[in-house]
C-alpha cells in the first residue's frame, strides 16, 4: 500500500516555496467558497485541472477518482434532500426536494470536490516535511510540526504491522468479513492489540534517541532544509492574490 | 488544561503524541469496515484508538488524535473542514482521561457494572463534544447538515469506543503500567485539579454537549428558532442559524474546559 501522496517531479509547482503553496491553497479555498453559479464552478474546475496538468501529478487524481466522484454525488444527494427549499416539489418528514435545493446541492458538490482536488494537488506537490516547515514559518510550534512529521513517518510502519497480522490471522482461517456489523468490528481486536503493543515497545527507545540528539535543547533550531524566495515564488504569490481579488469582485458583481 | 501545553517539554509525551497520531491514522486508512455515507464517513474501528490512548498517554492523546485525524484526512479529503476535525478530535482525545480521573481513582480496566456505566458516560461525553464541534463547523461552512454529520459522528465514535476500547484497555493498559509508559508515570508530580472548579467545569461541558446536540439538530432541521439567531438566517442550509445558535453553547464548553 502506497502511503505517500507526494509525486516526485521537477515542475514549477513542485519548486515553489512551501509557504507560497499554503497561501495559494488558501486563496483557492476563499475563491471556492464564493462559487455559487455553474459558470463559476466550471471556471474553478478548469483552473484546478490546469494546475493538475502543470504539476504532472495526474496519477494521484486517477488514484482518488472514486473518492472524488463519491464526494460529489454524496454531497449532491445529501443537500438535495436536506436543503430547506422555499417551494419544494416534495416534502416528506425532514426531506424537502426543490429547485433551489438541487441548484445549491450542485454548487456545493462542485465546491467540495474542488476543495478536495486542491488539497490533493497540494499534497501531491509538497513533502510532509515541507508542509511542517510551512506551518512552523506560520508560527505553529516546531515540536507540534515534528510530532506530525514523525507520525507520518510511522504510519507505514504500523500499517505494515497491521496488514501482517491480518495476513497471519487469515492464514489461520480467520474471516474478517463474517458476521453482523457488531461482530465485524470486534474482529479487528486481534489486529489492533499486537500493533499497539509493538508501538509501546518503540516509544521508550524513540524518546531516548531523540534526547540523545538534543531534542529538548533550548535556543535557535537549525534545519537541513533551507528555503529561499525566488522570482517564481513572488510571481506565484502575485498571481494567486490577484486572481482571488478578481474572483471576489466577479462573485460580488454576479450576486 | 495547562498540562496540554506543558507536556511538550517532555520528550516521551512528544513521542506518545506521534504514536497516537500514527496508530490512529494507520488503522483509519486501510480498515474501512462498513460505509455509513459512502465518501463521507464509515463505521471506523480506529475511533477506539483516541479513547484507549487517552487513558494511556493523557494529554499527548489529545494532540495525537487531532494530528492523526488530519493525517487520515490527507487520504480522504483534505480541506477547510479539517480545522474543525482537528479540534473535535482534540476533545475526543482529551475528555476521556480527564473526566475519568476526576470521577474515579480506579484503573480504566473495567471489571464492575458501575465502571462500565461510567466508561459509557465518559465516552458518550467525549464523542458528543467531538460531534458538536465537527457538526457545527461543517454545517457553518455549508458542507454537510448538522443533523446528518453531528449524529453520525456521535454514534460512530461511541460505537467503536464501546465495542473495542474496553477490551483493548484490558490487554494494553496493564502492560503499559508495568512498563511505566502511561502519562501518570511520565508526568510524575503533576498537579491533578480535583476541586469544585473542576467539577463545575465538567458539569458545564456535560450540559453544553447535551444541549448543543439537541439545539444543533433542531436548528439544522429548521424546526427551532432562538432569540439570538438573526432573522432571515433560517431556511436553505440553516448554516448561519446553526452557526449563531450554537455559539453560546460552544462558549460554555470552552469555559468548562478551562476549569477542568
Amino acid at each position: 500500500m502506497k502511503l505517500s501522496l507526494y509525486i516526485h517531479a521537477d515542475t514549477p509547482l513542485h519548486r515553489l516555496h512551501p509557504l507560497v503553496k499554503v497561501v495559494g491553497v488558501f486563496c483557492f479555498f476563499v475563491a471556492a467558497f464564493t462559487a455559487e453559479r455553474p459558470l463559476q464552478s466550471l471556471a474553478l474546475g478548469g483552473l484546478i485541472a490546469a494546475l493538475w496538468w502543470l504539476s504532472s501529478a495526474m496519477a494521484n487524481a486517477w488514484r482518488f477518482r472514486w473518492l472524488l466522484t463519491m464526494v460529489f454525488f454524496m454531497t449532491f444527494l445529501v443537500w438535495s434532500l436536506f436543503f430547506q427549499s422555499r417551494e419544494p416539489w416534495l416534502s416528506w418528514g425532514p426531506i424537502h426536494l426543490g429547485e433551489d435545493g438541487v441548484s445549491f446541492a450542485f454548487a456545493t458538490a462542485c465546491r467540495l470536490t474542488a476543495f478536495f482536488a486542491a488539497g490533493l494537488l497540494f499534497l501531491s506537490t509538497t513533502r510532509v516535511e515541507e508542509f511542517a516547515d510551512a506551518l512552523r514559518m506560520m508560527g505553529v510550534p516546531a515540536k507540534l510540526g515534528f510530532a506530525m512529521t514523525l507520525a507520518f513517518r510511522l504510519v507505514p510502519v504500523f500499517v505494515d504491522a497491521a496488514l501482517s497480522v491480518v495476513q497471519a490471522q487469515r492464514c489461520r482461517g480467520f474471516d474478517f468479513d463474517r458476521g453482523n456489523w457488531f461482530q465485524r468490528v470486534r474482529h479487528y481486536l486481534p489486529v489492533i492489540v499486537p500493533v499497539f503493543i509493538g508501538a509501546l515497545r518503540r516509544a521508550d527507545l524513540m524518546a531516548m534517541a531523540l534526547e540523545a540528539r538534543g531534542f529538548q535543547r533550548q535556543g535557535q533550531r537549525t534545519s537541513f532544509r533551507t528555503y529561499g524566495l525566488s522570482g517564481l515564488d513572488f510571481a506565484a504569490l502575485l498571481v494567486s492574490l490577484t486572481l482571488m481579488i478578481v474572483w471576489l469582485c466577479w462573485a460580488r458583481l454576479t450576486d | 488544561m495547562g498540562e496540554l501545553i506543558g507536556m511538550w517539554r517532555n520528550t516521551r509525551m512528544v513521542v506518545f503524541t506521534a504514536l497516537t497520531a500514527s496508530l490512529y491514522a494507520a488503522i483509519l486508512i486501510p480498515f474501512k469496515v462498513l460505509p455509513i455515507i459512502p465518501g463521507v464517513t464509515e463505521l471506523r474501528p480506529a475511533n477506539a484508538i483516541p479513547v484507549v490512548c487517552s487513558f494511556l498517554f493523557g494529554p499527548a492523546a489529545a494532540w495525537g488524535a487531532a494530528i492523526g485525524n488530519v493525517i487520515g484526512d490527507f487520504f480522504g479529503g483534505f480541506g477547510p473542514g479539517d480545522l474543525f476535525g482537528f479540534w473535535g478530535n482534540f476533545l475526543y482525545g482529551f475528555l476521556p482521561y480527564r473526566t475519568w480521573e476526576l470521577l474515579t481513582e480506579r484503573s480504566p480496566v473495567l471489571r464492575r457494572p458501575t465502571e462500565w456505566l461510567l466508561f459509557a458516560a465518559v465516552v458518550g461525553l467525549a464523542s458528543g463534544a467531538c460531534a458538536l464541534v465537527i457538526g457545527w463547523g461543517l454545517n457553518l461552512l455549508g458542507f454537510v447538515p448538522f443533523r446528518v454529520l453531528g449524529n453520525i459522528v456521535w454514534i460512530n465514535n461511541m460505537l467503536a469506543s464501546l465495542l473495542l476500547a474496553p477490551f483493548l484497555l484490558a490487554v494494553v493498559y496493564p502492560r503499559a503500567e508495568r512498563g511505566r509508559l502511561t502519562y501518570r508515570h511520565v508526568l510524575r508530580g503533576r498537579q491533578v485539579r480535583t476541586g469544585a472548579a473542576a467539577y463545575l467545569g465538567l458539569t458545564m461541558v456535560g450540559c453544553a454537549v447535551v444541549v448543543g446536540m439537541w439545539l444543533g439538530n433542531g436548528l439544522s432541521s429548521g424546526s427551532m428558532t432562538l432569540p439570538w439567531v438573526p432573522e432571515g438566517t433560517v431556511g436553505g442550509t440553516n448554516a448561519l442559524a446553526v452557526g449563531w445558535g450554537l455559539v453560546p453553547v460552544l462558549a460554555v464548553v470552552l469555559v468548562g474546559l478551562f476549569l477542568l
